[in-house]
């Protein structure tokens, strides 16, 4: 019986993880997900949010921030493909704050001045949720 | 009789324009193995997404998605054009402006208007000489294109589709095909092509996906994530095309400065010897004179 998965984390820019684990949780829509070795076939959307994976007999844990994006199981191998992810180790959460802080001011001009783009307001909601995420990851395991 | 001053200048101009292009041609060097670096890494999302939409479009069987179908009539289409923000890259732009001319044409032939997204101030520019409104305009990525930057583009084209606003979407850019050679093409965005979503039926077994939400909600948020990466390989290629030419007309131009240095510096020599024939004669000439009084 296969003991491990194999892990990959691939944002569009590059590979941000890839590694024999034994266990990944992944944020759904619906919840979260835990996958171990011999999980059936399945492809579903991810959640922003944090996503874990465990190893070395469960001893070794690591965190990433996730923004979303898909998640395919196929024979113990586990493809995340994330719109953007980073370890939790890498999160600046100082620089998240900022951001966050300057996308809140945009939005609120934004509400007061619609300037009719509405996927600007939803684009900024997006990257919100994206510096909530890396400041909620990055604060509890930095 | 050519000026000494004058062709000793010329040779110095000349000289300092080939240190500048040898310059450019070593910077673009270095920028192609970056550029190239960066279609690499963007390589393993691009083959996992295929292989996921090829899975999902096996379980949704003659799947409709506003994407996907083809529109009757072709009124409107967008071009999406990549150019460079910086000249001095041989053919790099023209080629790229000529297939966009192009496309413009034909569209008008068929009945149909095209409006054109503009990516690099060479496409801007020239569209402001002849006239045309880009619906967009975007400059500074051919450096160091971002998926934030395609997506963006992306935005411009996906919802109109599904709305109907538009009836076909491509993308005109350089391919790189090898760091001295890249070829203009253009592609098809939008709608999807079939043979994408179409897996030819393989023999045995096939593993049975579990799909959460469902089938249809996992397609319907990877099919404009697949044109987001269509569009983020081309800029990315664009990038490394745009070094790649430019290395090759920087080559060039520094060979060909290296060949006028040699001709003027032949001809400042002749011109030196002529006018020290020239005083001899004179002296000579008038040594004799003095004798002869």
């Amino acid at each position: 019986m296969a003991k491990t998965l194999l892990c990959e984390i691939v944002t569009p820019e590059r590979i941000v993880y890839r590694n024999e684990v034994e266990m990944v949780v992944a944020p759904t829509p619906d919840g979260e997900i835990g996958i171990l070795p011999l999980h059936a076939p399945l492809v579903t959307l991810l959640a922003p949010g944090e996503l874990r994976v465990r190893y070395n007999e469960g001893k070794d844990v690591e965190w990433f921030a996730v923004a979303g994006g898909y998640l395919q199981v196929h024979e113990d191998k586990v493809i995340v493909l994330a719109d953007d992810a980073v370890p939790s180790s890498q999160i600046d959460v100082e620089r998240a704050r900022q951001a966050k802080t300057l996308i809140e001011q945009r939005m609120a001009e934004l509400k007061e001045q619609p300037s009719g783009e509405a996927d600007t307001v939803e684009s900024c909601i997006a990257d919100l949720e994206w510096c909530e995420v890396q400041i909620r990851v990055g604060e509890r395991r930095g | 009789m050519p000026n000494l001053r004058d062709i000793k200048r010329r040779i110095s101009s000349v000289q300092s324009t080939r240190q500048i292009t040898r310059t450019m041609e070593m910077v673009a060097t270095a920028k192609i193995k970056k550029a190239q670096e960066r279609i690499e890494s963007a390589r393993p999302y691009a083959l996992s997404m295929m292989e996921v939409l090829g899975n999902v479009a096996r379980y949704v069987q003659g799947a409709t998605h506003p994407l996907l179908e083809e529109h009757a009539e072709r009124r409107r289409i967008a071009i999406i054009t990549l150019t460079s923000d910086r000249g001095l890259c041989g053919a790099f732009n023209a080629n790229i402006l000529r297939l966009t001319e192009g496309l413009v044409k034909q569209a008008a032939q068929d009945g149909a208007e095209a409006e054109i997204i503009a990516v690099g101030k060479k496409a801007t520019s020239y569209l402001k000489y002849r006239g045309v409104t880009p619906v967009a305009e975007y400059r500074d990525i051919s450096d160091k294109p971002t998926f934030a930057h395609a997506r963006a583009i992306a935005a411009h084209v996906i919802p109109a589709y599904a709305e109907g606003r538009l009836d076909a979407a491509y993308v005109v850019f350089n391919r790189f095909k090898n760091v001295a050679e890249q070829k203009a093409e253009v592609h098809q965005l939008l709608p999807i092509e079939r043979r994408v979503v179409q897996e030819e039926e393989t023999p045995g077994p096939k593993p049975e996906y579990l799909f959460e939400p469902s089938p249809a909600a996992v397609l319907e948020k990877l099919l404009p994530m697949y044109v987001e990466t269509l569009i983020y390989r081309a800029l990315l290629e664009s990038a490394a095309s745009e070094q790649g030419a430019r290395r090759v007309a920087m080559k060039s131009a520094t060979d060909n400065a290296g060949e006028i240095i040699t001709t003027l510096t032949r001809s400042y020599n002749r011109a030196r010897q002529a006018s020290i024939t020239n005083e001899i004669a004179e002296i000579v000439g008038g040594a004799a004179a003095l004798e002869e009084s």
